[in-house]
């Protein structure tokens, strides 16, 4: 604005103290009023919120999907377990040694010896012969079986190279394409809800900022009578702002009891499911922490919305 | 207090509705401003309103340009006005309490000192048994009174009207107008437009007369109240 214009000037305008305390009832009055204000119309306000609220309920369940996967993957890393042949002319005692040796070292989280003999009586119990083969020599080598800590492809690698040099190693299983495909799977889910919640973020956005937007547009006449009794911006401003803010906390909320009613429903199927496979099913529902993160990014979000229809549409309320 | 020098303006399309029109208002003066209907009145204020800004010239209110004014300063300047609208302009689902109170809350008043100072304004235009009314449920001159109400509860350094008595009975029209005669006399500035020239007649205050947006009778001079 002009720049020269004379410091008495400026002065005059401005506000003689700020009055926390005029500032504060004005928020509590608009706080409670743009609740009201909903209350008053349930279904069309309710019509927002629920959309939101399922705006936010797919991502969510999306997220909740991957954290449950996420649970089972250490589970499922142990398909990545190295079993280590040991040569026929391994001592038992060394054997163990080394199996004791492995499991010395930060890459590998446990080891489980398995001597000639165990492994014969397994082989014969999983194929449930009944000694109908009897062999004049136990054809099975000793083996290790270790199972390494969670860690990247390159290091996995790095391992089995350490593991492959050791002379009383005679040969290597490992099936690394399952733990990297793995890997790739949770990675690519993973940016699929994070490219999930943005899109739907932006849904919620607009959803929010069209509804100000009619909002702002019913009131003109309202809001022009309050500018010429000298409101500033930012008080016009704040009954918008709050209406925003119980918009993305009602829409939150709903999520978030959607979510739970079908986190319940699924829960007992998952445990039934999983069960079959004498899996324990986790969990699927938000704690404390997931839940509070919904809650902000939807009001926060809404609260945005709000604050672009208002900088788009508030100049259309100067009186004329 | 206002002080007009050479102001002029134009609307998009050309049309001018005021051209150079100069002239000032004393502090604690009442002055009529008067002229058919498209003469410039209203425009002339929403000027001092700073609702619209000048094509070229200077508006002055009580020493601050008004042009030189931001957003936020506009605001706080329309704070020392009471304006009284044609139209009224109430908040239709608002009770008349809050209309009057309005001014009040937007510059933060403690709640007390604000019911104090809406029961004075109410009192003073003979509305007080009326407060939880809404406007819609008011006569048009109940419904103008209120709005002077609003217009007078800050009790406001200037007073503008446009067209006060528009649809007034002359017996309530002389009691506005007595009423914006109180607030002159404790030192209010007042500012009436209004072609209701017998009413003005009566009266004996300064004319400021417009026509085809140019101010015709003497803009410096101390009575025009014969004039009509």
């Amino acid at each position: 604005m002009a720049k020269k214009r004379p410091a008495s000037n400026r002065r005059r305008n401005r506000a003689p103290t700020f009055d926390a305390k005029g500032w504060a009832r004005h928020h509590w009055l608009c706080c409670k009023d743009s609740a009201l204000s909903l209350l008053k119309s349930p279904i069309s306000s309710a019509l927002t919120w629920l959309v939101i609220a399922i705006a936010l309920l797919l991502p969510t369940l999306f997220y909740i999907s991957l954290q449950a996967l996420n649970s089972q993957a250490d589970t499922w890393q142990e398909g990545g377990q190295i079993t280590l042949y040991l040569t026929f002319d391994t001592e038992e005692s060394s054997g163990r040694q080394l199996a004791q040796e492995l499991t010395a070292r930060a890459e590998i989280l446990r080891t489980e010896y398995i001597s000639q003999e165990q492994a014969w009586a397994s082989f014969n119990q999983t194929l449930s012969l009944e000694s109908n083969l009897e062999l004049a020599e136990n054809p099975l080598p000793a083996s290790i079986v270790a199972i390494p800590v969670q860690q990247s492809q390159a290091d996995l690698e790095a391992l089995l190279l350490m593991l492959r040099d050791l002379p009383e190693v005679n040969d290597i299983q490992i099936d690394l394409a399952w733990i990297d495909r793995l890997n790739r799977l949770l990675d690519l889910a993973r940016s699929m809800v994070l490219l999930l919640s943005l899109i739907l973020s932006v849904a919620v956005l607009l959803i929010v900022g069209n509804t100000i937007r009619l909002s702002i547009e019913s009131r003109k006449a309202e809001v022009q009578i309050i500018k010429l009794l000298g409101a500033t911006d930012a008080y016009v401003r704040r009954p918008f702002l709050y209406l925003g803010l119980w918009f993305g906390l009602l829409g939150g909320i709903a999520a978030w009891v959607m979510l739970t009613a079908i986190s319940v429903s699924f829960q007992q199927r998952l445990d039934g499911f999983l069960g079959t496979y004498g899996l324990d099913a986790p969990a699927i529902w938000l704690n404390a922490t997931e839940l509070s993160l919904l809650l902000l990014t939807s009001v926060i979000v809404s609260l945005a919305g709000a604050r672009i229809a208002l900088w788009r549409h508030l100049k259309d309320t100067d009186p004329s | 207090m206002i002080h007009f020098d050479q102001v002029s303006k134009r609307y998009d399309g050309g049309f001018e509705a005021l051209s150079s029109v100069s002239f000032h208002i004393e502090p604690g003066e009442f002055v009529f401003l008067t002229g058919h209907s498209g003469a410039g009145k209203s425009t002339l204020l929403k000027l001092v309103t700073a609702t619209e800004k000048p094509s070229s010239g200077q508006v002055r209110v009580d020493g601050q340009q008004l042009k030189s004014l931001n957003r936020r300063e506009i605001a706080f300047y329309r704070r020392k006005l009471g304006i009284v609208h044609q139209d009224h302009q109430l908040l239709m689902n608002h009770s008349v309490y809050d209309n009057v109170a309005q001014p009040l809350f937007i510059s933060g008043e403690h709640p007390g000192d604000v019911k104090r100072r809406v029961h004075a304004a109410l009192d003073k235009v003979g509305l007080l048994n009326k407060e939880k009314f809404r406007p819609i449920q008011l006569s048009g001159g109940e419904q103008q009174r209120v709005g002077i109400a609003r217009a007078v509860v800050k009790k406001p350094d200037v007073i503008l009207a446009d067209e006060p008595t528009g649809n007034l009975d002359p017996a309530l029209s002389r009691d506005i107008m007595n009423l914006f005669a109180q607030f002159n006399d404790i030192g209010t500035t007042v500012l009436i437009a209004s072609h209701d020239l017998g009413l003005i007649a009566r009266l004996n205050y300064r004319v400021l007369s417009l026509k085809q947006g140019q101010m015709i009778s003497s803009p410096f001079g101390t009575n025009g109240g014969t004039y009509g």
